[in-house]
């Protein structure tokens, strides 16, 4: 396959060859003006002119030529003053200009260099010598034409890759439960913040009869692109009639054991934490199992927090492993959060994290507010922390609320 | 024969690549431009105008640095210098000298383009 940037620069450079390249003469002085432009149309280059500055600007504007070949003294808009106001215009600053001159100080010539021009002719130059920095001058002319048009090519392949993770993340986020009631007297409500525009949490919950739910926070390791394929694929896996074929089973610790065994350490070092919890309205029980993952938080609705975290490690570190899966009562008026580390570690402007502690702090404030009023107030105080709303890795929240 | 301190057709050819119609045409521009500039110099000098008179006899100097022409050329230099310096005593000399140099060169080129159309 061809390197890019090297057929972009030889196409450039063969169409600068084929169609001859456009050499602007601006100088007041018409004996000058004439012998260089006799030069340039024996090198076989078209040659346009000006004879003053500000007619000079206008057609290097409107001709956009090759190279420019300016007199520094000139009246009106001198030399110096043409450079700096080519610089200073986006649409024709990458200009190569050949500033020419009768004085040939060294001082003068680091005055004009500073000022905008890129290389020197002497008016008294011999014929060898304006070919030899016409050429240098094109062959700079060249390479930039290539520049500008490799970056126009990758800001095109930009927009086209950024479109398409755009309809990629939309895709992730249909497969994302919309907040509101799932049960008879239960409901959820979530936040879903990806750090790029494709993240690697997910969540879901399950409905799997009317008094039983199925629910997980999973996070991928890394984001982008792969993270969320990788979340997806175990997403599918996570759905109930693969769970039914793979797993036969609907209990947490069995679910995570069968999917440590699906979802080996990638090779280049990736994994999931996870959170998966099943809750029987009618026992009033939540039976759940976590693999490396610290965020899960039962509030109970007198105030008090239970963490439902326990000290073990993600999906795919060690094959075989076995997940246990434990059990607590939950009661009318307990909340449920799951959330991913992306929420709470975030970095505050000394670097010190927010934290986990203080993640629990704001829910147990918030928590005679509506649950999605909490979760809204924990990701503004995330962002506070933070002090910008761009969060340094995917950060996702979901609430599950028992009612009365 | 041309007197070489005057003018250099030889180098002034190779400047042009040898090309006459170019020559021939520089030729006939500075014959036409050339009376202006000197009278731009005399102009700023009578007015004092230091910066104009810079002005002036650099634009002569590019067009005589064309043309291998060292003595009229020096007069051009050291009018410049007298105007970027704003030290005019003396410029009335150094005119004087740019002056018969210069009508030594419109001589001298026209009698070579005469001679080339006899041919």
């Amino acid at each position: 396959m061809p390197n890019p940037s090297s057929s972009t620069l030889q196409d450039a450079d063969r169409a600068c060859r084929v169609s001859s390249p456009t050499v602007l003469v601006v100088d007041d002085e018409p004996v000058t003006r004439l012998r260089l432009t006799a030069r340039l149309t024996r090198l076989g280059y078209r040659v346009i002119e000006a004879c003053d500055g500000k007619a000079g600007l206008e057609l290097l504007r409107r001709a956009r030529p090759d190279l420019t070949i300016l007199d520094w003294m000139m009246p009106g808009l001198d030399g110096p003053t043409f450079c700096e106001e080519v610089r200073c215009d986006p649409a024709i600053c990458a200009s190569q200009i050949l500033m020419m001159t009768g004085h040939d100080q060294p001082e003068q010539i680091a005055e004009g260099l500073a000022r905008g021009a890129d290389d020197f002719l002497s008016k008294a130059a011999s014929t060898q010598e304006i070919t030899a920095r016409v050429q240098a001058g094109l062959r700079t002319a060249t390479l930039i034409r290539a520049l500008e048009q490799t970056t126009e090519d990758i800001r095109r392949k930009q927009d086209i890759l950024e479109q398409e993770l755009r309809s990629a993340a939309q895709y992730v986020a249909s497969m994302l439960p919309v907040s509101g009631p799932l049960l008879p007297g239960v409901r959820m409500d979530s936040v879903y913040r990806p750090a790029l525009t494709l993240g690697g949490d997910l969540f879901n919950v399950l409905p799997w009869n009317e008094h039983l739910l199925g629910l997980y926070l999973l996070d991928a390791s890394g984001h982008g692109v792969s993270s969320a394929l990788r979340s997806a694929s175990l997403a599918t896996f996570l759905r109930e009639e693969s769970l039914r074929h793979q797993v036969g089973s609907k209990d947490p610790g069995a679910i995570l054991t069968a999917a440590n065994q699906q979802f080996p350490l990638t090779d280049e070092g990736h994994y999931f934490t996870i959170v998966f919890a099943r809750l029987d309205l009618r026992a009033r029980t939540l039976i759940y199992a976590t693999a490396g993952h610290q965020g899960a938080v039962l509030h109970h609705r007198s105030g008090a927090v239970t963490e439902l975290t326990k000290p073990g490690l993600p999906l795919g570190f060690c094959v075989p492993h076995v997940y246990e899966t434990t059990e607590i009562a939950v009661a009318p008026g307990d909340r449920l959060y799951l959330f991913s580390d992306g929420l709470y570690e975030v970095p505050g402007p000394n670097g010190e994290l927010w934290g986990r502690v203080r993640l629990i702090e704001a829910m147990q404030a918030l928590g005679h507010r509506p649950m999605a009023d909490v979760i809204a107030g924990i990701v503004e105080q995330a962002t506070r922390w933070l002090g910008h709303d761009r969060f340094p890795d995917d950060a996702a929240m979901v609430g599950i609320e028992l009612g009365d | 024969m041309e007197d070489a301190a005057t003018f250099d057709l030889g180098e002034t050819l190779a400047l042009v690549d040898h090309d006459w119609e170019t020559f021939q045409m520089m030729v006939e521009l500075f014959t036409e431009q050339g009376p202006k500039d000197l009278a731009a110099i005399h102009a700023s000098m009578a007015g004092g105008d230091a910066a104009a008179l810079a002005r002036a006899a650099h634009r002569m100097k590019g067009a005589l640095l064309q043309f291998c022409a060292p003595a009229a050329l020096a007069a051009a230099r050291s009018l410049e210098e007298a105007g970027q310096t704003g030290m005019l005593q003396g410029a009335t000399e150094r005119c004087a000298v740019l002056e018969t140099e210069l009508r030594h060169l419109w001589a001298m080129l026209r009698r070579v383009i005469e001679q080339r159309g006899s041919v």
